[in-house]
């Protein structure tokens, strides 16, 4: 009984999809929809399909928690949309797995000109992702705080930052100079908020592509973040805090300084108006001269190996990186653009963003987890050595050391 | 579905003037019938993929690999030979076993609290309803709850605080001495009203007989409880325990969203050892084992209960 | 009744009667209070929730929670989807652990034990695992992003608690009452429905409780079985408030006050039936 009723489910399901198809239905998965003003994505759609006539765009949305999970389960099983939204971190994996394509065929049948690209993510050669929008990290600094604290100059150097946090953190009223997410959950504080130090002073934690995690400049980074902890200017329940708690604990004027996402400048605004606050690069090492790297994310763009349409998958790429859709995109999401000849409209933006733009101009992006295996993986591990280094069970270097030993592993 | 059963209902009738079947014949089928339509929904849908998972497990890089080789139990040796899933499995099983046992407590309780004549029947329907308020909320909103609850600058603590039980602000979630603790008492909250209903229901079957009987012989209330009560919810009491237990060395959403298995690794067990596995490591193959080595505990205490069951 | 007022005039003493009481206020602190500091949150501003010291009442009332939900017809569709999904499932399970939990308690028959263990055993994989498989074989069947892949999901994930309870609760109802009905030519399937169904009241309820409030909760299965926004529950809305960068708190509170207040509802009309059942207690033995 019910396995005649599966078929006919079945079969009626598969006479509404052929008799539907009379335009190609293209579907992009992504987690972009929710954090985005209502309809503003669906309404880019529409111009697409305006532009596109016989091509129609699903939007599949989830949650960002669980859409990477979504996209593995749905490449496994022949399901996974066309065009997918992607974090950089999940990029090696899921080429791996042989979900998402490269795109190097599209780019060449297209006459692609991928200069236009500001950075095309690579999995063995193979452009697998690019970066449509990209969220720097400089620091925030809370105005008012620092003033009451008696720090008359936003930090520059490690030094300044670290006698600032120490100013501004009085443990009896609750307020501290810095605040570090080290939840396990996501381990992405480990890319933002603790390697984001070592490659603003230039340094790497690579080397020819391996892991180099002994080296001075970031064994220097975890003791200058022991040191910090160890002056107690650290916001308490560092090892469960969230980007998402991270952020609260700003907007209540707890914490002065924060290396934060400028997505959330427009948050900051609602949610305490009176909140006095400005925005620097990150602090380099006393001394350092050369150009800071940005920490960034961001949301990347790609196509799924198992799509039946990459033609029409490469079109709605194609569009969504062009100039003009490309900066407005941007401009609604308050990240800067994907194609270097975008010009994102920032002039009904905050006036921090013309200030924001000016130090992502100054600087270069850096992201050294974009494209490397199991990249979540590897800052979990990290942080995992991080939180028994603050619990005092290990130093800087043998957190570096056990750090390096894991990650060898999985290169 | 429902003609299935119309045709459970038909046929004995339907048989019996075919007269095709002997009586005896039909006599033997009847349980069959009766368990046919659980039966088979069970086979159709879980079967295959414990099969798959089951098969997975003696692959090298299912999923991730389009030639996955076959290695044998080369996996479970992976696993066995990881510190970390044993230090997960211990604390899976303190997890697990707090977590049972105090349900089990805190459940009974408040049921014979309800079940009580003491007290005013109005008062004792509130109750009712506002007992079960934890059971009324999804995993993802418990875990927000008890995060901000149980921030260091969060209700708790300045409760707690205020009444000179702690002098400074605990760290709940982020602290290794604590948050395995914590946890496991976050579930407790949201776990123990299943059991109250249960009982609650199981309590009001029971025949006011026996306790007339057993106030005649002179019982006091104590003695009623344990050598009436007890023994006469027994079965239901053994039957939420070991699901319970099933279910509860499989909670991931709650620890997950808390605490993410840190910190270091004191609040891992074995469904964020399985899911970091599967989905930060792609692992498959790994995950799998893991989730065997789990079918496998989980089994063996099955095991037990069913030979409770033939004790009866 | 002659009972219940000899019962109360045994308990002379007025302590058990405080202690009793003490107990019920220990207990609702303990069960109702992260829940009253969660109502409040959902009438709170998001900055308010974190302001410091904690409060549990908010300085400003604020309905903005509330009535972003409801000006959004895409999330008053979750938690349309979830009445439908968990409604359908609470029927289908009710039916089937009934009939299957007859067949437990009252026949002894072959491989009645490995069944059993078959039954609890596909609880015992956890469901993360489980999810790559299932998930293809949902495709396979072509229910991909239908009602009915959550239906039948939850079916199987809510039957072997409710056939557990139900044979647990059936096997305490003496076997002398289906066999008055045998003796007057009744069948077996007359005797289930006529008799044994109706003293089953409190037993049934407390499964029905459970299976409605496991479906409407569920959300792994729920996000992966289903892709258009037309079909998500209510957890799933829940989620979708926790963006990459920040979340909505107020809102996800509000959402879970609002989906909460029908359960609470459906559990009040519910234990009409357990008083009810408590009378029919006297029918047995």
């Amino acid at each position: 009984m019910k396995a005649t009723k599966l078929l006919a489910t079945a079969a009626l399901w598969a006479l509404c999809s052929t008799a539907a198809f009379a335009d190609t239905t293209i579907e992009f998965i992504q987690w972009w929809e929710p954090e985005m003003p209502a309809g503003a994505l669906r309404g880019i759609m529409d111009d697409f399909e305006k532009a596109n006539p016989g091509i129609k765009v699903t939007l599949v949305s989830g949650p960002y928690a669980t859409t990477r999970d979504q996209i593995v389960v749905g490449a496994a099983s022949g399901t996974l949309s066309d065009v997918v939204g992607l974090d950089g971190a999940w990029v090696n994996g899921l080429a791996k797995q042989g979900a998402i394509a490269s795109m190097d065929p599209l780019m060449a049948n297209a006459k692609y000109d991928a200069g236009q690209i500001a950075d095309i993510v690579k999995v063995d050669g193979n452009s697998v992702m690019f970066p449509l929008a990209s969220f720097v990290y400089p620091v925030f600094v809370n105005l008012d705080l620092a003033k009451a604290a008696g720090v008359d100059k936003i930090p520059g150097t490690r030094t300044e930052f670290a006698d600032a946090a120490k100013k501004m953190t009085d443990a009896a009223r609750n307020q501290y100079g810095w605040v570090l997410p080290l939840s396990l959950q996501n381990p992405g504080g480990i890319q933002n908020d603790v390697m984001s130090w070592t490659w603003a002073s230039g340094g790497s934690m690579l080397k020819d592509g391996k892991p180099d995690l002994e080296n001075e400049s970031v064994v220097g980074t975890l003791e200058y973040i022991k040191s910090l902890h160890d002056a107690g200017v650290i916001s308490p329940g560092i090892f469960a805090k969230k980007e998402q708690d991270k952020v609260e604990e700003f907007v209540n004027g707890r914490v002065g300084m924060m290396v934060d996402s400028l997505a959330h400048i427009n948050l900051i605004r609602e949610r305490n108006p009176k909140l006095n606050f400005g925005i620097a690069a990150l602090p380099a090492v006393d001394g350092y001269t050369g150009k800071r790297g940005l920490p960034y994310a961001s949301w990347g763009i790609g196509i799924s190996e198992g799509s039946k349409h990459k033609e029409e998958a490469w079109k709605l790429v194609e569009y969504l990186m062009s100039p003009d859709v490309n900066g407005r995109l941007v401009s609604i999401a308050n990240a800067f653009p994907g194609n270097v000849n975008a010009k994102p409209d920032f002039s009904t933006s905050d006036p921090l963003f013309e200030e924001a733009f000016a130090i992502f101009q100054s600087g270069h992006l850096a992201n050294e987890f974009v494209g490397l295996p199991v990249a979540e993986e590897l800052m979990r591990q990290m942080g995992i050595e991080v939180q028994k280094m603050f619990d005092g069970s290990e130093t800087a270097k043998e957190a570096a050391a056990n750090a390096q030993k894991q990650w060898l592993t999985k290169f | 579905m429902s003609s299935v059963v119309q045709g459970l209902a038909v046929q004995p009738a339907k048989k019996r003037s075919s007269g095709l079947l002997t009586y005896r014949t039909r006599k033997r089928l009847v349980p069959y019938f009766y368990i046919a339509p659980a039966t088979l929904l069970f086979s159709v849908l879980m079967l295959f993929p414990m099969i798959m998972v089951f098969r997975y497990s003696l692959m090298d890089g299912a999923i991730m690999k389009k030639d996955a080789a076959f290695v044998g139990f080369q996996n479970y040796l992976t696993i066995f030979r990881d510190a970390i899933f044993w230090q997960a499995f211990g604390q899976t099983l303190y997890f697990t076993v707090m977590s049972v046992v105090f349900h089990f407590l805190i459940g009974l309780a408040f049921a014979l609290l309800l079940n009580t004549q003491r007290i005013d029947p109005a008062v004792r329907s509130l109750l009712r309803v506002l007992y079960i308020l934890p059971w009324l909320f999804t995993a993802v909103i418990i875990a927000i709850i008890w995060r901000l609850l149980l921030d260091p600058n969060g209700v708790v603590n300045s409760v707690l605080m205020a009444l000179h039980i702690v002098d400074f602000k605990v760290e709940w979630f982020s602290s290794t001495a604590t948050a395995l603790h914590a946890l496991t008492f976050a579930n407790i909250w949201a776990g123990y009203p299943l059991y109250m209903v249960s009982l609650l229901a199981g309590l009001q079957g029971i025949s006011k007989e026996l306790y007339e009987a057993a106030g005649i012989d002179g019982a006091n209330e104590l003695q009623k409880f344990w050598y009436i009560t007890i023994p006469q919810l027994m079965p239901i009491i053994i039957s939420i325990a070991l699901l319970d237990f099933i279910w509860t060395m499989q909670v991931f959403p709650l620890v997950w969203m808390t605490t993410g298995g840190g910190p270091i690794y004191s609040t891992e067990v074995l469904s964020t050892y399985t899911y970091k596995l599967a989905f930060s490591q792609y692992e498959f193959s790994l995950a799998s084992a893991s989730a065997i080595i789990i079918l496998v505990i989980s089994m063996s205490v099955t095991y037990f209960y069913i030979k409770h069951q033939k004790g009866r | 009744m002659a009972q219940r007022s000899s019962k109360r005039s045994s308990s002379r003493s007025i302590l058990p009667t405080v202690l009793t009481y003490i107990g019920l206020a220990i207990g609702l602190v303990f069960a109702g209070f992260p829940i009253l500091w969660m109502f409040f949150s959902s009438l709170k501003s998001n900055t308010e929730i974190f302001a410091l010291p904690p409060k549990l009442l908010p300085d400003v009332y604020t309905l903005v929670a509330y009535a972003s939900i409801f000006d959004d017809p895409v999330k008053i569709r979750f938690f349309i989807n979830s009445y439908i999904v968990a409604g359908v499932v609470t029927l289908l399970t009710l039916l089937v652990a009934i009939i299957t939990a007859y067949g437990f308690s009252r026949y002894a028959f072959r491989f009645k034990n490995t069944l059993n263990i078959f039954i609890i055993s596909t609880q015992t994989v956890p469901p993360i695992t489980l999810l790559i498989p299932y998930f293809g074989m949902v495709v396979a069947f072509g229910i991909f992003d239908t009602y009915f892949a959550l239906i039948l999901t939850y079916l199987v994930f809510t039957l072997p608690y409710a056939i557990l309870l139900m044979t647990g609760y059936l096997n305490t109802l003496p076997k002398e009452l289906d066999e008055a009905v045998l003796v007057d030519g009744g069948t077996s399937w007359t005797a289930l429905w006529r008799v044994i169904v109706p003293v089953s009241v409190p037993g049934i309820v407390a499964t029905a409780v459970y299976t409605f409030l496991l479906s409407w909760n569920e959300f792994l299965f729920a996000l992966t079985l289903t892709k258009s926004m037309d079909l998500r529950t209510v957890p799933i809305g829940i989620q979708l408030l926790m963006g990459q960068h920040a979340f909505e708190w107020n809102e996800m509170m509000a959402m879970s006050v609002l989906g909460s207040l029908p359960l609470l509802l459906l559990y009040l009309f519910a234990q009409r039936y357990f008083l009810a059942g408590m009378t029919s207690g006297s029918v047995k033995s």
